[in-house]
């Protein structure tokens, strides 16, 4: 058994996003956040912009080397 | 009080087992109109505090204002319109550009908005761009030839009906994606639409040629299609969901809830089939028409494993920031460990496809195409698992979930596979993974010259332990394509395999016919004396050389070509660099 199947066997902890819940916050009071939750995200979005760009992932269906 | 978007461990592990189904891919629905409304708002602030003046930030902040509307008299129509992956893409462009010192197309939230109202019955007046002599309305279609191209163009409406400039009469009700029931509107053209149904369960997706902003893969966009193209796309659309609904549900709940659009992509060649997915827009699938509804329905349950765990990873980053470039048994190229990921999660649910679809199929070339795709991309998960593990590209929920993969292939594991669709799946994944060491695997200098010096003099090798490799963009050249062609060519085109095998399979060197024919011995043969004749070192012959010595029952060689093969062909290549003549099997000996 390695160490990554015994973390495992202690089961996944329920995991907190890096995207704030904005399902029911009107358009108008975005604003109001402010350096909240929704500053940090987007700097956080666009930190990955930054470290990762925009992968396509490609699927080559047809025959390959 | 806002809070982040929470992801149950339960959940996570259901996504990473592929058990997620369409409650856990509607959940990352949910996650992504969040983060669409984050960046509208993100392209929104930029807006505001642009100068000096121009039409695209009124328009934008014309268009922010409508949205707040809509989003009063119909939250569910902000809902549509952000959940489309037009948003997402165009969103993602703006802070891209941002980010390069370039000017945001501020315009398109005007052209979001107007659509947004459309849909909801909000009166509206703003002006919005036209593009290509087109007014688009995202998610809904586009009206042409009623502007100048590259122009601006009023629309008011009063809730019931739509004036463009000086166009008058069109009903907002009418203005809706192209269906059989659309009521036809002069100048308007809705956005093509698929209804597909099979046993009670609907998928309604757009086809869409329009945007530029979903015109952004590797193939350009189908933007010309004709109704017969069309009809094709619908056809096969409604075949590959009947083969999906009927065989393969875990997948058909996923694609109907997290995939709302197909890009129809014009193929780089009349036989090549590709496709695509990016997580900057999240529900959209790109794809040349594959040719038959089995391949198209293995292609959307490929994209639809992307999109979700594209999803997954805007909410739980799996990987960080990494240089390291491994191999991916799919792909000719060096790959990072993101990419990898991706790959992975990719072909253990293509690998689930076949699995079933191998008991469905009737006809013996169909059995033996689907036994050889689950056999290629079952297999491949352990060594990938492996090699994902094994980078420090992983943060913690990316080893957890790199595990999971690992443990779902495992289960795949057992199945029994006929022994012809095991042979040639694994002289497909040996020829892909050795031509790939010779492409892309590079020695240490020092090392092949102490090696060289030593073979010369009749001395032992100087160190067993493998020299330093790094992975390269191209180290060597190699030609393989005749040969890789033909192996695949067995199990994807049996018949047209067939009419080659009678006819000697031409192009083929005498080394390559014999290792396609399944004469490994003769095969060795062959390469050895293409390789000890020529002037200078055959990368492919190496590559050919390496498979069939994998494909004889016992030798003693196979360490040597298994685990040394660059470094055996940089030797080779050195020492006939040198004058001197090298035997590729003494030399594998020696290496021994």
């Amino acid at each position: 058994m390695t160490l990554h199947d015994k973390d495992l066997k202690s089961g996944i902890p329920d995991l907190s996003s890096t995207i704030p819940d904005l399902r029911h916050v009107r358009l108008d009071r975005l604003a109001e956040l402010g350096d909240s939750v929704l500053a940090n995200s987007i700097a956080l979005y666009l930190q990955r912009l930054e470290d990762n760009g925009t992968p396509v992932y490609r699927f080559n269906s047809g025959i390959q080397a | 009080m806002v809070t982040n978007h929470g992801l149950s461990g339960e959940a996570f592990t259901a996504l990473a087992s592929g058990d997620g189904g369409p409650a856990a891919v509607q959940h990352l629905c949910d996650v992504q109109y969040s983060k669409h409304l984050m960046l509208l708002h993100a392209v929104a602030t930029e807006a505001a505090g642009a100068h000096p003046m121009s039409p695209e930030i009124t328009a934008s902040r014309s268009g922010y204002e409508i949205l707040v509307r809509v989003q009063e008299a119909s939250p569910d129509t902000l809902a549509w319109l952000l959940q489309l992956p037009h948003i997402g893409a165009w969103a993602h462009d703006c802070l891209e550009s941002k980010a390069r010192g370039q000017s945001p197309d501020f315009g398109y939230m005007a052209t979001a908005a107007a659509a947004a109202a459309v849909r909801a019955g909000v009166q509206f007046e703003l002006d919005v761009p036209v593009r290509d002599g087109r007014v688009l309305l995202p998610g809904l279609g586009y009206f042409h030839g009623i502007a100048p191209p590259d122009s601006w163009v009023r629309l008011r409406s009063d809730g019931e009906h739509l004036t463009v400039g000086t166009f008058t009469g069109a009903r907002c009700s009418a203005l809706v994606p192209n269906e059989a029931s659309s009521e036809p509107v002069p100048q308007w053209q809705g956005t093509y639409t698929v209804r597909a149904v099979a046993e009670g369960q609907t998928w309604t997706v757009l086809l869409e040629t329009t945007d530029q902003y979903l015109n952004r893969f590797a193939l350009p966009m189908s933007a010309a299609m004709t109704a017969e193209d069309v009809r094709g796309w619908q056809s096969r659309i409604q075949s590959a969901w009947e083969v999906l609904v009927r065989h393969h549900g875990w997948a058909a709940g996923s694609i109907a809830a997290g995939v709302s659009v197909i890009v129809p992509l014009t193929p780089g060649s009349e036989t090549g089939s590709d496709s695509a997915t990016t997580p900057a827009a999240f529900g959209a699938i790109a794809t040349s028409l594959p040719p038959d509804p089995v391949f198209l329905a293995e292609t959307l349950v490929h994209e639809v494993q992307h999109l979700t765990l594209c999803g997954l990873q805007d909410m739980v980053p799996l990987t960080k920031r990494c240089d390291e470039w491994v191999y991916a048994p799919w792909r000719p190229d060096p790959r990072p460990a993101g990419a990898l990921l991706q790959g992975i999660y990719a072909h253990l649910g293509v690998a689930r496809f076949w699995g079933t679809q191998r008991h469905v199929e009737t006809e013996p070339d169909a059995i033996l195409r689907a036994q050889v795709m689950f056999e290629r991309w079952r297999s491949m998960t352990e060594s990938a698992t492996a090699t994902l593990l094994q980078t420090d590209c992983l943060t913690e929920a990316g080893t957890w979930f790199g595990v999971m993969l690992r443990q779902r292939g495992q289960r795949m594991a057992s199945a029994a596979v006929p022994a012809d669709a095991r042979d040639i799946a694994r002289q497909v994944a040996l020829n892909h993974w050795l031509i790939w060491q010779l492409r892309h695997a590079a020695i240490d200098a020092t090392a092949v010259a102490d090696a060289a010096g030593a073979y010369q003099h009749g001395e032992p090798l100087p160190d067993r332990a493998l020299p330093e490799a790094r992975v390269q963009k191209e180290t060597r050249k190699v030609d393989s394509a005749a040969r890789s062609h033909l192996l695949s060519m067995r199990f994807l085109e049996p018949a047209e395999y067939r009419r080659l095998s009678d006819a000697g399979l031409p192009g083929l060197s005498e080394a390559d016919r014999f290792l396609v024919s399944g004469q490994a011995s003769m095969a060795v043969q062959a390469y050895r004396d293409e390789i000890c004749t020529a002037s200078e070192p055959l990368p492919d012959a190496w590559a050919g050389l390496a498979v069939a010595i994998h494909l004889l029952a016992q030798t003693p060689l196979l360490p040597a070509f298994a685990t040394r093969l660059p470094f055996m062909f940089d030797v080779h290549t050195r020492l006939v660099g040198q004058g001197m003549r090298s035997d590729p099997l003494e030399l594998a000996a020696w290496f021994a």
